[in-house]
Formats: structure tokens, sequence, C-alpha cells
């Protein structure tokens, strides 16, 4: 008896609520160029710009999509060399959340109501967001390229607040953010569950005189799983040595 | 050993590819508008992220030899296209396509691979409605 009420006890903790969406799954990125809905759009702060990096889209040198760098922000993204990055200190470093959602690679969710954990297969991520109603850290506790997330349900919107990332890269073209970034993303669900959309919000004063965001879209993809991702920076030599047989 | 080395223009548009499996960004080392076609013998394969590589000995209309690499997408995105670790191998003749890069340096990106028969490596090429 105490068993069996146990056992219910685990499964009412691990199951989502009936009221919110259940975005358990696998998650890979659709190439749909739809625009984001509007009402998305109309929920965003003011002074933001839409940017359109995502998936199949990367800015060359020079290109911010529309982000207003601050001057040193900007002499420092002028500056930024892309070879500097093909060395093996630096070629095997994960980017934080900020720009590596952007990309083609799947991820995995798993959802309690007071806990969802996102699984990414890019560098072997894992981020976990709490929904038990607590607060950020305090503003000096570690920096990660994961962060910090909090979430909660805005309706049928998931919305995770994002803090203490540590310095890197928006658009992996020498514009970086700072450890004050702060992002807010609001995910939904098509109507028959197989559709994930989402907003992807940053704002970061020392950097940029406006705000970002992304629109993203994934489908979901049953029976599949992220895969191992295990960086070898022994990659960039090979880059070097092909600059040497050039020469 | 019969080595071809062909530049071309193409238009970007149906053909840029993504930056799946770049820690470094495509449109930042490689120009999407120009095609390169090259056909050597392997010396190298490395199956790794963040990125794969083929080394190869391409020779050149007066027989000069050069060693070009050819990154490819991530592992774990060839791995989805029907590729593994052992798929090349050193001392294959094959053909590889893919864009230039942006220095000038004999280092591509792959769009496809053909081995010595004109088959396709893989189960399909990589371009614009790639997925991880």
């Amino acid at each position: 008896m105490r068993f069996a009420f146990a056992t219910a006890a685990l499964v009412a903790l691990a199951a989502p609520a009936a009221a919110e969406p259940d975005l358990t799954g696998f998650w890979n990125l659709s190439f749909d160029t739809s625009e984001p809905p509007a009402e998305m759009l109309a929920e965003l702060p003011p002074n933001t710009v839409l940017i359109r990096d995502t998936g199949v889209v990367e800015f060359p040198e020079d290109e911010y999509g529309g982000l207003a760098l601050k001057p040193a922000a900007l002499a420092h993204a002028q500056a930024w060399k892309p070879a500097d990055e093909m060395t093996l200190s630096r070629v095997c470093l994960p980017p934080s959340i900020v720009y590596a959602i952007q990309g083609p690679f799947p991820f995995e969710v798993y959802q309690t109501p007071q806990l969802i954990v996102l699984r990414y297969e890019y560098f072997d991520q894992t981020r976990l967001v709490f929904m038990d109603g607590r607060g950020h850290p305090p503003a000096d506790a570690p920096h990660s390229k994961m962060g910090h997330s909090i979430g909660h349900w805005d309706g049928d919107e998931l919305v995770i607040d994002t803090t203490h990332l540590a310095p890197s890269t928006i658009t992996n073209n020498g514009l970086d953010h700072s450890g004050s970034i702060h992002m807010v993303e609001r995910y939904r669900l098509s109507p028959d569950g197989r559709r994930l959309m989402a907003t992807q919000w940053f704002e970061d004063p020392e950097v940029l005189d406006n705000n970002g965001v992304r629109f993203i879209q994934w489908g979901k993809q049953d029976g599949r799983y992220v895969l191992p991702y295990e960086c070898d920076p022994s990659f960039a030599l090979e880059y070097q040595q092909a600059g040497e047989a050039g020469q | 050993m019969r080595v071809r080395l062909a530049l071309a223009i193409m238009t970007g548009a149906c053909l840029a590819p993504l930056g799946a499996g770049a820690h470094h960004s495509f449109a930042v080392y490689f120009d999407p508008s120009k095609s390169v076609t090259i056909t050597g013998k392997v010396t190298a394969f490395r199956f790794t992220n963040p990125h794969g590589m083929i080394a190869l000995e391409v020779s050149d209309a007066g027989g000069r030899v050069t060693e070009w690499r050819a990154e490819t997408n991530a592992p774990v995105v060839l791995v989805r296209r029907g590729w593994t670790r052992e798929i090349i191998k050193p001392g294959a003749t094959i053909t590889i396509e893919g864009w230039a890069s942006r220095d000038g340096r004999p280092y591509i990106r792959l769009r496809r691979a053909l081995d010595a028969n004109g088959k396709l490596i893989g189960s399909a090429p990589f371009g614009t409605t790639d997925a991880g």
C-alpha cells in the first residue's frame, strides 16, 4: 500500500500538469522560413530587432543583423579574425546558449512541474530550467555557458529567463556578449504538438544599444535521440596545415 | 591517378550550405557562391567533431601535388546521412564537391563526395535542407 502510494506520487511528480503543454521529446531544427506569429513579436520589449541568422543562415564578417553595437564591441568585432578561433585552445570551446540555440542541432526535453531539462547535442550541453519559483542567484554567483534559467508558464507559453551566462559569441563572427546578458525565451507548441516555436530575446547593455531576438522552429521526431559530440581540438591543426600548404 | 581540379562560380541561393556542425561560422570561412571540385587520393579521414576532415593529394595539370583538406559537417550530422568512420579509407581515390575557402587556402567545405566509380558516398549531399 505504501509502495503504491509512493509510486503514484512519483508519477504525479514526473507528469506535466494537465493544463500545461507537454514539450517532452526530441526536437530537430525546422527549415520552415515562415515569419514569426505577430502575437509572439507583440510580446517583445521595444527597441528589439529580429536577427535572421537561424539555422541555415550565418552572418559573414561585419554583419550583425541589425544589432547596434557599442563602440568597444564594434572595435572588438572588427579586430576579430576567423583564424583566431582555429587553434587548439579555442576550437572546442562551447559557445553559450545565446548562439548555440540557433544552430541546426537537435535537443531533447524532459519535463516535470518542478524542473525542465534541455539536453543539447551541440557540445553535449545540458541545461536545467527551474520551475519551482526560485529566483536567480546573486549577481556574483558563478557564470557558465548555459547560465542560470528559471521558468514559468504564461498560458500555453513556457517562459524561460536566463542570467549568469559566461561571455561568449552572439553571432559567431566576432560579436561577443558580456556576462551581464539577460535572455528571455518564449516557447509554444503548434496545435498538433509536432512543431515547437520560440522567440529568443536578449539584452546586453554593456555591448548593445538595442535588443535582439531570434525566431526559431523545431519539428518533433519520434524515436530519435541526441548523439555524443566529444569535440576533438586537433581539428584546428588540419586547418592550420592547410594554410601552410597554400603558401 | 587521374586528377581534376575545377573552379566554377555558381548561384549561391540554391546551394548555400548549412552551418551545420559549425563551431565556426560557414559564412565567415567559405564563399557560398564559389564551388570547387577536386579529385585525389585520400591520405587521411578524421571522423571527429566539430567537423570531419578528409585530406587528399590533388595534382594539377602540370603534375604538381597539393594536399587539400575537405571539412565535412559534424559527424553527428554525417551518421544521419549514412556515413561511418570507415566509409572513406586512405588510399582511395575520391571526388569532392564543395565550397571554396574565402582566404584561398586549399581547404573546402564538402557538399558531396563520390567514390572512384562515381557513386555518392552516404545517402544524400549536404545542402540547404540538411538537418542535424
